[in-house]
């Protein structure tokens, strides 16, 4: 019950940035799904000039749902900014911390909750605007290339990557090391994981990056946390 | 035997090279309402927040009921309340929505008729956005807040800061609500001497991280004692007596302030020191509280002025 109290209200107070990132989703990525809809764009890809051999791993690679991605990789990371600054920077410009932490909870449920719901609030407002999009990419009466899943699932890499991102800015945000030092670790090493998980050819090795990221990501964080004067 | 519900042992906090706190020592027994009072920057949040476990200490411990304040359980916050300074409280959220989010941690213990009329005591609506209240609104929805629960020991960190008399009165009126449950104790910092006279029966004096005083407010009364000594030609350059805290000398009298010296040793000294007559002046407590913690500034003057 108190948990989910927690949660409730750390939800409550990302629901602003959620409705703006699905917002940005929707319409910068569906701009640039509908514009490749138009019959002059539907064949033309930048990297393919006319007459040229085209493999079919390419064209998969490089379907209407591509530049969509794009767009959600910026705006995850964006999100997952948004959502550290709020959750755990925010509270020492409203010196609201000790009023949070001083509760008949253990320091860690707090955390926890405030992960939870961070995390949530990622999925909950990329995940489906991102699954409609492929559906909508998908339907083979409209386009003649329909994205693959492969893509779809690269996809779920874009939103991770906001995760580890967020991650990273909480660990900045906690840290009460001087900016020029090793307080600017944690963004650091959220940019390594995400760059790292993006270069990877095969799933499985994205996967393994960002499961790394977030277990060294949420140590720190945990034991910087717990040991932090509020 | 008194049981202690709160107490310090040698606690001391430092802020990189900066001593804050200096082996603090306190016991507050179960029932007593206990005013923390020192000038600003005398270590009383950070004293507190010590007690609370917001801080490390650098050394030294304190507990909680018994508890360590480093290793407080759910169980144990569950039983103290804390009003944190200026009532810095989440601003988007409404009084009702406060009040339903506070009382998630307090499933069992949470008074909703105390909160009801609290809020309606101070003339507030569960509509209101605290972000729309003004400073003493929030002080009154975080004292409803930190009452509802009935806890046995309530902490507040200079709870009347920034608040206009009435709504001080309001408020104090709502802390003896609390005095008025037998067996509760409450710790609150101030700089309003009045406010601690009106309802303390302990005081802790800090001043520079240092307590100076530890003890009931009637023998803080009684100890701290202005007295002007008149002389029919120059007072004596050397003034020697048990408990001089200050001495400010004028044309044919001194005025000296004492600390924990009885009427009868302050009539021989006087004696002694061939005095025209002595008065001892009566001060109030914000008197006694200024001159106990004086800076150092106020000796050297003197002590210039003797040579």
């Amino acid at each position: 019950m108190r948990f989910f109290a927690l949660v409730r209200k750390e939800l409550r107070e990302c629901l602003p940035w959620m409705m703006l990132a699905v917002v940005s989703l929707l319409v910068l990525g569906g701009f640039v799904v509908w514009v490749r809809v138009l019959p002059e764009n539907a064949y033309r890809y930048p990297f393919f000039s006319p007459g040229s051999t085209v493999s079919p791993s390419q064209l998969t690679r490089h379907s209407v749902l591509g530049g969509a991605g794009s767009v959600l990789l910026m705006i995850s990371i964006m999100f997952g900014l948004a959502l550290a600054v709020r959750q755990f920077w925010m509270p020492f410009f409203t010196r609201t911390w000790p009023f949070l932490i001083y509760r008949s909870v253990q320091k860690s449920t707090i955390l926890w909750a405030k992960f939870a719901a961070g995390t949530t609030a990622l999925l909950v407002a990329l995940g489906p605007v991102w699954l409609g999009l492929f559906l909508y990419a998908g339907r083979p009466e409209v386009f003649a290339l329909p994205p693959t899943l492969r893509t779809f699932w690269e996809g779920w890499f874009y939103i991770a990557s906001g995760l580890i991102v967020y991650l990273g800015a909480v660990l900045v945000g906690l840290s009460t090391a001087r900016w020029y030092t090793t307080r600017v670790f944690g963004l650091a090493f959220a940019t390594l994981i995400v760059v790292t998980t993006l270069v990877q050819c095969r799933l499985s090795l994205a996967f393994v990056s960002v499961a790394v990221g977030v277990a060294v990501l949420m140590s720190q964080i945990t034991h910087t946390f717990l040991n932090r004067e509020f | 035997m008194t049981e202690i519900v709160l107490e310090t042992q040698g606690l001391t906090k430092y802020y990189g090279g900066r001593l804050a706190l200096d082996h603090l020592d306190v016991q507050i027994p179960r029932g007593c309402i206990c005013g923390f009072v020192g000038r600003n920057g005398a270590g009383k949040t950070t004293a507190i927040k010590l007690m609370l476990g917001l801080l490390n200490p650098t050394a030294g411990s304190s507990s909680l009921l018994g508890c360590d304040s480093q290793q407080l359980t759910p169980a144990i916050r569950q039983r103290v309340g804390y009003v944190t300074e200026g009532h810095h409280l989440f601003r988007w959220m409404t009084v009702g929505r406060i009040e339903r989010f506070q009382r998630a941690f307090f499933p069992k213990q949470w008074d909703d008729k105390f909160f009801a009329d609290m809020i309606e005591y101070f003339g507030l609506s569960r509509k209101q956005k605290i972000k729309h209240l003004s400073n003493g609104q929030r002080a009154q929805v975080s004292l409803a807040l930190s009452l509802a629960p009935n806890p046995e020991l309530l902490i507040m960190d200079d709870p009347t800061l920034g608040l206009d008399a009435a709504i001080r009165r309001q408020f104090l009126e709502g802390m003896i609500e609390l005095i008025m449950r037998q067996g509760r104790t409450i710790l609150f910092s101030s700089h309003i001497l009045g406010d601690v006279e009106r309802v303390a029966d302990r005081i802790a004096v800090i001043d520079k991280g240092v307590l100076r005083a530890n003890c009931s407010l009637e023998q803080f009364r009684k100890a701290v004692k202005k007295v002007i000594v008149a002389f029919k030609d120059a007072p004596p350059a050397e003034v020697q007596i048990n408990g001089l805290l200050h001495c400010r000398r004028r044309e044919r009298d001194l005025e000296l302030i004492l600390v924990d010296i009885e009427d009868a040793q302050i009539a021989a000294w006087a004696h002694t020191v061939k005095a025209d007559g002595y008065q001892i002046v009566s001060m109030n407590l914000e008197d006694q509280f200024i001159e106990y913690t004086a800076p150092e500034n106020h000796r050297r003057l003197f002590r210039w002025e003797e040579k």
